[in-house]
């Protein structure tokens, strides 16, 4: 049937890595060796990546593992491990060719043992933390020959090569597997153009160039991840040169670097959708009136513009353009007279709400929950806005319906597999109800629920948007969520460095094709 | 002394039990589920099941607290939730940071708080003196996080002294220990003013004077070595109180000391972590406080343990 990245796309993807760095940076010949120095956020929670559940591990992983596709930095499925794949007509099986002579960092061949490998860790007894995304769709891999590996799934499933592509599917040296079992998390060996060196807990994970790598010997000798918490600390690290690569800038600094010549800062669009969730069970929000009310009071241009100085997007619905399968629908407008129709028409026009946010969980969250108080004001709607501490406000917001009392809260999702689908399903199918998912204002609709089920097991590409399309119109109509925006990340590297990957699932990281100038 | 001694290192087994009941308590009676905050939002209720599980938090708290007593006799402080790595372990990795950190921070501030009250005591109400009162006014008032970020834009970014953050040489702990030591070189400053002005009126500082005794001889010898008790009290608190205050210092110049590690897992409610780390710091303090007495004979001689 499909035939989806096959010879030709390789072809042209070769020819570019064989360009010396193709793309809009300076077109001389990249310099060789030197350390880039990246100052993030936190410290890896794991480097076993079956294992690993926050940002922080996964990108240092996608330096020193990888997948048999991947993601392009606009979020397109591309080759990596496989060359190419195919699928039958029923969706339910999976042949990938994968690409011949790739050696693990331990010397171990990647083949199609190593790949059968991986799918029997993660359906196997061991449960690494992240086989719930595999389990669920997988029935097994076989081995067809060295270079061909056969997955049968358990039904169809759409999103099956997203979640290849998801940072948990990256190939770990089945012996490394062996040798260190649990303590792999510390002993990290994969195929990637970058090999681990040493990992000071707290403080940093070094990698070093992979000489035998098949993409081509990486330009650069190192990369050393630091973990600086405080974000005001990577600023200054950043001018005094201790660090070349900073994640999160403050939004309040981006004007000052910018205008620094040392500098460069990127603000690049990503999946993540952060939205106010409306507990449907409580009264008024069991009526739609009030729910598109709250929507229509709402004025996202001017958050955009104002709040995020346009370094964030405006969203229709829950999904972010970033995901695979957005669609392109027009949302609620600015609309503060309509807001006040409906509430009078529902009989709530003036109503007291409680409001939650995180603070620093995700970019400016809970002045974003002051602007949408502000405007629900002038609408007749008085918010009471309150915070907590992140694991306090997870648990607050995903308790069961019986033990709560929440009304509007906001949240941040970003689907760690770069599709709607996940994007949905977790947040709005009825079987996800909190705490078991993490549909957390307890929003049961019988259309959406088929819509999200079609998609699911859809076996082609457009019948799956199509699916996607219309659960997100459905989410729009219904309003579970006062929806708003999609936030950038922010980026800032020193001029010398090159090629800097900031994919939008937030994981900012360097590859072979990054360099760094004398 | 012996038995003295052998009496004070046997009381820290209360103290450390104390330690322990209170930190379990505190811990667990604030809201949040280590699961949850590990696994993160996209985790399965069956993923969450199974952290908890491993931890043994599915087991009523009682319980729970007798298997991590019974664990921690046996010198077993269990496994982080976050980093699945031995408590023991991650101690051992950042615990070295922080000693060093605080002993360094009470160095700078040992040796500028003495010099500074000294010698605002001996030029007393002069220029000098207001200027010390003052600097330690500043000192005590300034917030850490503050002249940290401070001292990274002077000494790193303007002049490329020094370090921005980070670890691994003597030069990256610097700055930190100047900004730890800050608020504790106001406060010993203070103290020793205080004492000294203290012991200078006194008979015996007049009669080595009349005596003929240097001046310095007066100042140092006679009169300092009398006046140590009260600052050396001072020394054994301020040191305590930069282990546990190194957090913002080791947050603000992204140092992998045992500071943060409680501050993260308090974040985390990585449990084990922060009980850990809370029996070790409590261990270092009993130790101080019991060296400071023992100084305290050795300052003044008439103070025996008997």
């Amino acid at each position: 049937m499909r035939r989806i990245a096959s010879l030709s796309i390789m072809v042209t993807l070769l020819g570019l890595a064989a360009l010396p760095m193709a793309g809009p940076t300076p077109a001389q010949t990249p310099v060789r060796g030197g350390t880039v120095t990246f100052a993030t956020g936190a410290d890896p929670d794991s480097l076993d990546p079956q294992n690993t559940q926050s940002n922080p591990g996964e990108q240092v992983n996608r330096m020193m593992y990888e997948n048999l596709v991947r993601f392009s930095a606009k979020m397109q499925l591309e080759p990596a491990l496989a060359e190419s794949w195919s699928s039958s007509k029923d969706g339910l099986t999976w042949t990938f060719k994968l690409r011949k002579g790739v050696k693990f960092h331990d010397g171990t061949p990647f083949d199609a043992k190593a790949v059968k490998y991986f799918f029997d860790r993660v359906l196997g007894e061991e449960k690494p933390f992240k086989a719930s995304l595999y389990t669920p769709v997988v029935q097994a891999a076989d081995v067809i020959d060295a270079s061909t590996v056969r997955v049968v799934l358990k039904q169809p499933f759409g999103a099956f090569l997203f979640i290849m592509a998801h940072s948990a599917g990256a190939i770990v040296s089945p012996s490394a597997h062996q040798k260190w079992g649990k303590d792999l998390a510390l002993h990290p060996v994969g195929t990637g153009p970058f090999k681990f060196v040493e990992w000071v807990k707290g403080d940093r994970v070094t990698v070093q160039r992979n000489d035998d790598y098949w993409g081509g010997r990486p330009n650069l000798d190192r990369v050393v991840v630091k973990t600086v918490r405080e974000d005001q600390s990577r600023v200054l690290m950043l001018e005094s040169g201790d660090a070349d690569l900073i994640v999160n800038i403050p939004t309040e600094e981006i004007a000052r670097l910018k205008k620094d010549p040392r500098f460069t800062v990127e603000s690049s669009p990503t999946a993540r959708a952060l939205f106010i969730a409306i507990n449907v069970k409580k009264k008024p929000f069991d009526d739609v009136r009030v729910r598109q009310a709250l929507n229509y009071a709402v004025n996202r241009d001017a958050i955009v513009k104002d709040l995020f100085q346009n370094n964030a997007r405006v969203i229709p619905a829950h999904v972010s353009p970033l995901q695979n399968g957005y669609a392109q629908l027009s949302g609620y407008s600015y609309d503060p007279k309509k807001a006040k129709e409906l509430l009078a028409q529902s009989g709530a026009s003036s109503l007291k709400v409680k409001l939650w946010s995180p603070k620093g969980r995700f970019a400016k969250d809970y002045e974003l929950a002051q602007a949408v108080q502000q405007d629900l004001a002038a609408v007749g709607v008085e918010a009471s806005l309150s915070t907590l501490e992140w694991g306090a406000y997870l648990a607050a917001t995903k308790a069961p319906a019986e033990q709560t009392d929440r009304e509007l809260f906001l949240l941040g999702w970003s689907p760690s597999t770069g599709e709607a689908r996940w994007g949905t399903f977790p947040l709005l199918h009825s079987s996800q109800l909190a705490p078991k998912g993490d549909n957390r204002g307890f929003f049961v609709s019988k259309t959406l629920d088929e819509a999200i089920e079609k998609a699911t097991v859809a076996t082609t590409d457009q019948s799956r948007l199509g699916a996607l399309r219309e659960a997100q119109q459905i989410a729009i109509t219904e309003a579970p969520y006062i929806f708003l925006i999609s936030p950038n990340m922010i980026v800032g590297t020193s001029k010398k460095v090159h090629g800097v990957m900031n994919l939008p699932l937030e994981l900012t990281y360097l590859t072979e094709k990054s360099s760094k100038d004398k | 002394m012996i038995a003295y001694v052998t009496r004070r290192l046997l009381l820290i087994a209360p103290v450390l039990l104390g330690v322990s009941i209170g930190s379990f308590a505190l811990l667990h009676l604030v809201p949040g589920d280590p699961a949850m905050i590990l696994a993160g939002q996209e985790a399965t209720e069956e993923v969450l099941a199974k952290i908890r599980h491993e931890h043994g938090l599915d087991q009523p708290l009682a319980g729970q607290f007798v298997v991590y007593l019974g664990n921690a006799l046996r010198g077993n402080l269990g496994i982080s939730i976050q980093s699945r790595q031995p408590v023991a372990t991650l101690l051992a990795e950042r615990f070295p940071f922080t000693l060093r950190l605080a002993f360094l921070a009470i160095l700078v501030s040992g040796v500028l708080g003495v010099v500074a009250g000294v010698i605002a005591a001996t030029r007393r109400n002069s220029m000098i003196d207001l200027m010390a009162l003052l600097a330690s006014l500043v000192g005590i008032s300034v917030p850490i996080f503050w002249l940290g970020l401070l001292m990274m834009l002077v000494f790193s970014v303007r002049l490329q002294w020094f370090p921005a953050g980070g670890s691994g040489t003597m030069a990256h702990l610097v700055l930190p220990a100047l900004v730890l030591g800050a608020s504790s070189s106001a406060v010993i400053a203070r103290m020793t003013r205080a004492s000294m002005l203290e012991v200078l009126r006194q008979d015996y500082v007049r009669t080595a004077r009349a005596k003929g005794v240097q001046d310095r001889i007066v100042i140092y010898r006679h009169a300092l070595k009398n006046a140590m008790i009260p600052i050396l009290t001072v020394f054994g608190l301020e040191f305590g109180y930069n282990l546990g205050g190194a957090v913002l210092t080791e947050t603000v110049f992204s140092l992998p000391g045992v500071g943060r590690l409680i501050v993260e897992g308090i974040f985390a409610r990585d449990y084990p972590v922060v009980q850990g780390s809370m029996l070790v710091v409590a261990t270092t303090f009993v130790i101080v406080n019991l060296l400071t007495d023992i100084a305290y004979a050795w300052f003044d001689p008439r103070i025996r343990y008997n």
